[in-house]
């Protein structure tokens, strides 16, 4: 996002440059108004108009690259755009509930893997300890065996 | 490259070379003779062309630090995100 700022800046000094060759001949003097244009003044004059152009443009494209970056972020919204979590009409189409239930479900997946997985280790952990006690034949299978998933 | 990140580089490097045009256009177009004292108008080609080699340099460079960084971090950010769906 910055690298959009200073280039953005960087051609607005380049316009400012532009801007300041076109005015130079007359600013410092070195050609007389109303006289012909001396070569200098042709040099300043024909290089400072598609500099400014040039870098306003470039100015343009720099900013309009920001506002994509922005956008794509969530910084900024799109104008006229509906606002996110805006509570739906009754009787709307079902589309956008949908949307947003997949948008929970993306984000309560990772949560479940990671639980599942969890209680699958414990389970597995469990087991390993029975095995190794052979001779304790009568388990209770009270609260340990509270919310085990077998896998 | 984002089309609009790619234009405004393409013109970041044409104000460098319009940069060195000016810089060298005294002389080229011959009206600052070389051994004699500068004119105004050749002062002020220098010094504008010299300000803008070195605007565009900085631009370009400072551009390329920041999107490597960028880019560096989205890899990071890529990976992390692989090694939690694994």
């Amino acid at each position: 996002m910055v690298k959009y700022v200073i280039g953005a800046v960087g051609a607005l000094l380049g316009a400012l440059a532009g801007a300041w060759l076109m005015l130079a001949p007359f600013a410092l003097a070195y050609q007389d108004s109303g006289a012909n244009w001396a070569d200098p003044t042709y040099v300043d004059f024909w290089t400072g108009l598609p500099l400014l152009v040039v870098s306003l443009v470039g100015m343009i494209l720099y900013v309009s690259g920001l506002v994509v970056e922005l956008r794509r972020r969530g910084i900024m919204r799109r104008p006229y755009s509906e606002p996110a979590g805006q509570p739906q009409a009754p009787g709307a189409p079902e589309g956008k509930a949908q949307g947003s239930e997949n948008n929970l479900e993306q984000i309560l997946l990772p949560l479940v893997t990671a639980m599942l997985k969890d209680m699958q280790e414990r389970d597995r952990s469990r087991d390993e300890a029975h095995q190794e006690t052979p001779n304790n034949v009568q388990q209770v299978p009270g609260k340990g065996e509270e919310g085990s998933v077998r896998s | 490259m984002a089309p609009q990140a790619r234009g405004g580089l393409i013109v970041t490097v044409v104000g460098f070379f319009a940069g060195i045009w000016l810089f060298l256009a005294p002389f080229i177009v011959g009206y600052q003779k070389v051994g004699q004292d500068w004119t105004d108008a050749t002062k002020n080609d220098l010094w504008t062309g010299g300000a803008l080699i070195a605007i565009c340099a900085l631009t370009l460079l400072l551009y390329a630090a920041f999107a490597l960084r960028d880019a560096a971090r989205a890899a990071e950010q890529k990976n992390t995100a692989d090694v939690e769906e694994s």
